[in-house]
This record gives structure tokens, sequence and C-alpha cells, in this order.
């Protein structure tokens, strides 16, 4: 009985789940390969500082290996699909099956709410750790194409990632939960998220927006230079602790839902 | 006798709109027992609080003795299920979804599952998506009673089932019915549940208008008189007995439904000069029919 809930919505999800770890497993392995043909291509490094180069995530030397990966992968695609996986599957767990009308029998069988949504929140970190294992493989490689990154900070840039889209997901969850309604929780989701992008990745060009970084969870995963200098503890707690509240919210809400 | 099922005051209301309204009902084990009313009536609604699908607004249901809200776990384990407008996942085929809530419910035994595909000739080799809405609502039936629950909650069963099969799903609510189980079947077709169940309730708006068994339901209906008299009658006379209603005349001949005693109405045509008279059995189609026109001003009011 224990984790059949997991391994239903990871079959159902088999398909995504592989196509975006085997798709940015793909991309970060060209990214990877092609450093060495831009390593001294010292002219890339003008990009960084503008406010357009922010916008997509560029922060520091593209030249230099953190440089290079977060400005390809960490800064900007990698968070990109992780959200796109962890709050479509968030949307679609609670509120999107319930809309289809199979909710239902899942949760008629003897098992708790409670317990039914712990197992979608695993099912969601081991769909998120799938596809952040798969680019730190093909980043761990990179190490045979001159690019010097530490596996301990490919590892905990990882782990930082995947609790920021368990932090979106679990978000999706609640308001899913809460409404009853897939495209609001996917909406209001996505908006969250975009904004928190904006937020940190413009936080270092324009002043004004600044102060707002420390409300961006993507400040406290990739923006603010995790690729070069580690994450950080207070990194890793404010993650894990918006992760804990979503995952309040959302068993609170989902307790109380209606379902059809 | 136990009580299965046994409703308090179960209200429902969503905003302004009230799904279901104090509803009461008790429902002894070993019944099979019809819930009845047209689309919209509260027929799902209710069932959705007695499965903790939803929270009722006031009142309580409890089921096998357990509240339906706090011991739901327990309820569901001992329970089988069957949604309204079933939908399974529809990538999976039949045979992993019977599979998986097999496993769900920590049974290793699927000796009545197999048996029941076999007598539903339920298609489970092709993912659902592939399959026709009976061939669903088979498996549906399967998960539902594969693993022989004391207690039965089906939200119209026979939707999309044909004749041949709805015959047999028939006979199996019968025969878990005769092994002391309790089967609880909504639905808005009154054929089928008069043939099967031993009590009936009539639910309209959310509310409960009837309930009593086939028979008791049968002597309240309405039964169909026609008489041809020698000469154009007044119609006014038969019509101020009571529980007499003229629902056509035309010149000596009168169609009348009558409820209650017959005696009074006899008499009165007598007094005229009768050539000919037939009764047909009361119909229960007609009360349910009834039941359902009853005070259509609302109905508008509730559309608008």
């Amino acid at each position: 009985m224990l984790a059949n809930v997991i391994r239903l919505d990871l079959r159902l999800r088999r398909r995504s789940a592989i196509g975006y770890a085997a798709g940015m497993a793909l991309y970060t392995f060209l990214v990877v390969a092609l450093y060495p043909s831009f390593k001294n291509s010292t002219s890339l490094n003008s990009l960084s500082g503008s406010t357009a180069a922010a916008l997509f995530g560029v922060t520091g030397k593209l030249t230099s290996a953190s440089g290079w990966l977060n400005g390809n992968i960490y800064g900007n695609f990698l968070p990109l699909i992780m959200l796109v996986l962890t709050i479509g599957y968030g949307a679609s767990a609670l509120a999107g099956q319930d809309e289809d009308g199979t909710l239902a029998l899942v949760a008629t069988l003897p098992v708790r709410r409670r317990s039914i949504l712990f197992q979608k929140a695993w099912a969601m970190a081991l769909q998120a750790l799938l596809l952040a294992a798969a680019v730190a493989v093909c980043v761990l490689i990179g190490r045979g194409f001159q690019l010097s990154i530490t596996p301990a900070n490919t590892i905990t840039i990882s782990a930082a990632l995947v609790l920021m889209g368990l932090d979106f997901g679990l978000l999706t969850m609640a308001i899913g939960a809460a409404t009853g309604r897939r495209g609001t929780a996917l909406g209001i989701a996505s908006g969250l998220a975009a904004a928190s992008y904006l937020l940190s990745s413009l936080a270092s060009t324009i002043s004004a927006v600044r102060p707002g970084r420390y409300l961006s969870l993507f400040y406290w995963s990739v923006g603010d230079n995790q690729m070069s200098r580690g994450v950080s503890a207070v990194d890793f707690a404010v993650l894990l602790v918006v992760g804990l509240a979503a995952l309040a919210a959302a068993v609170f809400a989902f307790r109380r839902a209606d379902l059809n | 006798m136990t009580t299965a099922i046994e409703i308090v005051g179960l209200t429902k209301r969503y905003g302004s709109l009230t799904a279901v309204s104090d509803l009461q009902l008790r429902i002894q084990a070993g019944q099979i027992f019809g819930f009845l009313g047209p689309n919209g009536a509260g027929k799902s609604t209710t069932i959705r609080m007695l499965m903790a699908l939803q929270r009722p607004t006031s009142g309580r249901a409890a089921l096998l003795g357990l509240d339906a809200q706090a011991d739901s776990v327990e309820i569901h384990r001992r329970i089988g299920y069957l949604p309204g407008d079933l939908e399974l996942f529809a990538r999976l085929t039949g045979r992993q979804q019977i599979s998986w809530f097999l496993r769900s419910r920590g049974l290793s035994d699927d000796s009545q599952a197999k048996q029941l595909i076999d007598r539903f000739q339920v298609v489970v080799d092709r993912p659902v998506r592939e399959l026709s809405k009976g061939n669903r609502q088979k498996i549906g039936l399967v998960l539902a009673f594969m693993h022989k629950p004391e207690l039965l909650v089906l939200d119209e069963p026979t939707s999309g089932l044909d004749p041949l099969m709805q015959h047999e799903f028939e006979d199996l609510v019968r025969e878990t019915a005769a092994e002391g189980r309790t089967v609880f079947l909504s639905s808005h077709e009154l054929d089928e549940v008069q043939r099967i169940a031993d009590r009936i309730a009539i639910i309209k708006q959310g509310k409960l208008v009837a309930e009593d068994t086939v028979e008791g339901l049968r002597r309240a209906a309405p039964r169909k008189m026609e008489v041809t008299f020698r000469h154009p009658v007044d119609r006014a006379e038969l019509t101020a007995l009571p529980g007499v209603t003229v629902t056509h005349s035309d010149g000596p001949r009168l169609a009348l439904d009558v409820t209650g005693e017959i005696g009074p109405v006899l008499n009165a045509i007598a007094a005229h000069d009768p050539v000919d008279l037939t009764s047909r059995p009361a119909d229960l189609d007609e009360l349910f029919l009834e039941f359902y026109r009853e005070s259509p001003e609302k109905e508008v009011s509730r559309a608008g």
C-alpha cells in the first residue's frame, strides 16, 4: 500500500519525466562539449554586466567554468525546465486529476489524504531529482572538457535547484488543492516563478530591484553566484523552510478539499 | 437488523446553491437500496459526502456504524465505490489499473477480480482510452466489487452498459444482497431500480420527496382508469372526489388518475350509467414522473 501512489504517478508521468531529463542531459552535454571552443573568446565576457544579459540569467564571466555553466544551464534553462516539470506536475497531481475525475478512485482507497499528498510530493521530488541528476552527470563529464568545476558545487547547486523546484511545485499543489482548478494553480505558480526569476536576475544590474531579491527563490538557489561560491547553509535553510511551509499549506488545503 | 448507512440532516451548500438539503435516510444491512432522482437532484453530491470526498455543510452520515468523515479510511477499506461519470487512467490498461487497486488495498487474492472480468467479459488488455464507455464502466464495477466489500455505493452503475450486461449486473447485485451485503445505488431510471431494489428513496432538488418499499410506492401510485358513459357527464363531480384527477375528457369518455380507495369513485361512476371501464394497475412510472414534474415553478426559478 505504501508508495503505491508514488508508483502510479511516476508511471503516469514516465514519458515526460524521462523526456525532460534526456533532453536536458543532451543539451547539457552540448554546452559542456562546446566549452573548449568558447573558453578563450574573451569578447563573450563583455556580454556580462548588461541588463539584457542579466535578464537571461548571465552573471559573471561567461568564459569561466562557473560563468559558462551558469549562463547556459543553471542560471536559466535548467531552472526553467525544472519549474515546468514541478509546476506542471503540481498542477496535475491534485487539481488536474480531480478535474479529470481520476482522483476520486484514489481518494476513496483506505489511505489518508495526507498520505496521498506526501506520496505525490515524493513523486515530484523523484522527477526533479532525475532531471537534476541527469544534468549533473553531464556537467561532471565536462571535467574532461576543461570545465574546472568541483563535484561538490555541482551537487549542491543541483540540490538547491531541486529544492526550488519543489518549493514552487508544492505551492502549485497547495493552490490546486485549495481551488480545485488546474489552470488557476498553473497560472498563479507560473506567474510567481516568473516574477521570482526577474527579481533575482535584474537585481544584479538594476538597483531599484536589488532589495526585492531576498523575496526570490532564484536568488537563494542560483542567483547569488552559488555556481562559483557554492550553496550556503542559509540558502538551503530558506529553500527548505519555504518548501515545508508549502507542503504544510498543501496538506491543509487537500484535507479540506471537496473532490469530484 | 443492523444499519448499513445512516444519514442525519445531511446538507451541502455551494455558495447560495443548496445541492442537498437536510437529508434523512436509514438503510438496513443486506438491503438493495435505490436512490432515485432526476439529473442534478443531488444524488452524486450525497454519495460524495458518504465517501468523504466532500464535507457536508451540516449534518452527518454513518456507514457501517462509522463516521463518514472521521473514520473514512476504515470505511474505505470495507466499502466498494463506483463513481458517477467514472474516469480511469486513460493511458493504463484495465488490467494495470485493476492490479494497482488490488495492491493499494493490500490484496493478493485476485480470484474475485478474475471472476468478474470473465463474467462481464471485460476487455482488460487495451489502454482505457481505447475502450468504449460500457467497457470502462465494467472495469469500474470490477474495481467496486473485487474485494468483496460489505457495502457497495454505486453511482449510476448501469450507465453505458448494454441490456445484457445490465441484466448481469442486476444478478450480481441480487447475489451480493443474498450474501447479506448491502448495495446502495443511484439512478435516474426507475425501471432498473424497481426491478432490483428493496427500498427506494426519491430525491429532488436536494430534498427527499419519498422513501418506501417498491410495493409501498406502488400502492401510492395513481391507477389509470378510463370510463365510457352512455351520455356526456359533468367531470366536476368526479374531480371533487379525494384522490381523483381527470386527465382527459372527450364527451362521454373520461380518463382518470386515482390514488387511494376506489370505492367512492366506482359509486360516483355507477350513478352515471357507465358502459365500459378499464383500469390499469398502479404505474410507478407515473408516480415517479409526478415527483419529477411537481412544482415546476421552482425548477424555472432555479434555472434562471
